[in-house]
């Protein structure tokens, strides 16, 4: 079972398809910052989501590329669809997308970005493969051993804020 | 066999489009989209690590796939709690353009 794992990774196609996943993925995140409409700048997203989903698939973390697409891709981009909807003048053309400052932004992101890839290449001892993937059984056991306390802390976190969004999205009342 | 520092270079780029998408949208559902893109990057190098064994030890085996979940599930909190700020912002103020929220601008 982990021969035919590493069988499958090392071989030139399982490549192939990483460079093509990776590159759909970077330009769904382009289309997310650059398209004017807010609405196809959702779809860009979904894109995005699905091709992380993928690399996750690729990495040996099926799991965790189900839960993206269930949460992702099903509540938290079905929600964004809904918030854009809900608001006016998403698709008017004659309004800009990028803010003033949107140069800058530019640069500073790139110089965050060619940052981060110094600090990677100058890291001192990268693994050199990947390793035989996780069992299911390990991730499920940890969440309720070792990380409980996260966990829970987690539901909490869900649960206020799910009562705060309902507190301040509703219309108030007139007195 | 891709190196690490592969997937971590996607893992930027993912990153960086994020950051500058987070800076330079003047919606404000444009900015909870970019910040979505950013947590997925650090999601991503979390698993990327985890794939390649950096956490060696049997007990944190699954660590980074661990750290991904959680990720996944804060940003649905963030994603509910944001998206319930700009349609607060959007009822009393009539915009969701950052740039048009200065209210408490002196």
């Amino acid at each position: 079972m982990t021969d035919a794992w590493l069988l499958t990774v090392l071989s030139p196609m399982a490549r192939a398809a990483f460079y093509l996943l990776a590159a759909v993925t970077l330009a769904g995140a382009l289309g997310v910052t650059l398209t004017r409409n807010l609405f196809h700048s959702a779809l860009w997203l979904a894109v995005t989501l699905l091709g992380v989903a993928g690399l996750y698939l690729y990495l040996g973390a099926e799991f965790l590329a189900v839960v993206q697409v269930l949460i992702y891709v099903g509540a938290i981009l079905v929600l964004l669809l809904f918030g854009v909807m809900l608001t006016a003048r998403i698709a008017d053309p004659a309004v800009p997308a990028l803010n003033r400052h949107a140069l800058l932004a530019a640069l500073v992101a790139l110089c965050t970005g060619w940052a981060l890839r110094l600090a990677v290449r100058q890291a001192a001892a990268l693994p050199a493969g990947p390793v035989a993937p996780v069992p299911l059984e390990t991730l499920g056991r940890g969440l309720v051993t070792t990380y409980v306390l996260p966990f829970e802390v987690l539901s909490l976190i869900l649960i206020g804020a799910l009562v705060g969004a309902v507190v301040i999205a509703r219309p108030e009342r007139r007195s | 066999m891709i190196p690490l520092s592969h997937l971590l270079t996607v893992s930027i780029g993912l990153f960086a489009i994020g950051l500058f998408g987070a800076l330079s949208r003047r919606n404000a559902i444009g900015i909870l989209m970019a910040i979505e893109l950013i947590l997925n990057a650090a999601a991503l190098a979390f698993v990327a690590f985890n794939a390649y064994g950096i956490p060696a030890a049997d007990r944190d085996a699954a660590l980074g796939q661990t750290a991904a979940l959680f990720i996944i599930g804060i940003a649905a909190a963030g994603a509910i709690v944001g998206l319930a700020l700009v349609l607060a912002v959007y009822r009393h103020q009539r915009t969701i353009f950052a740039d048009d929220m200065h209210l408490l601008k002196g």
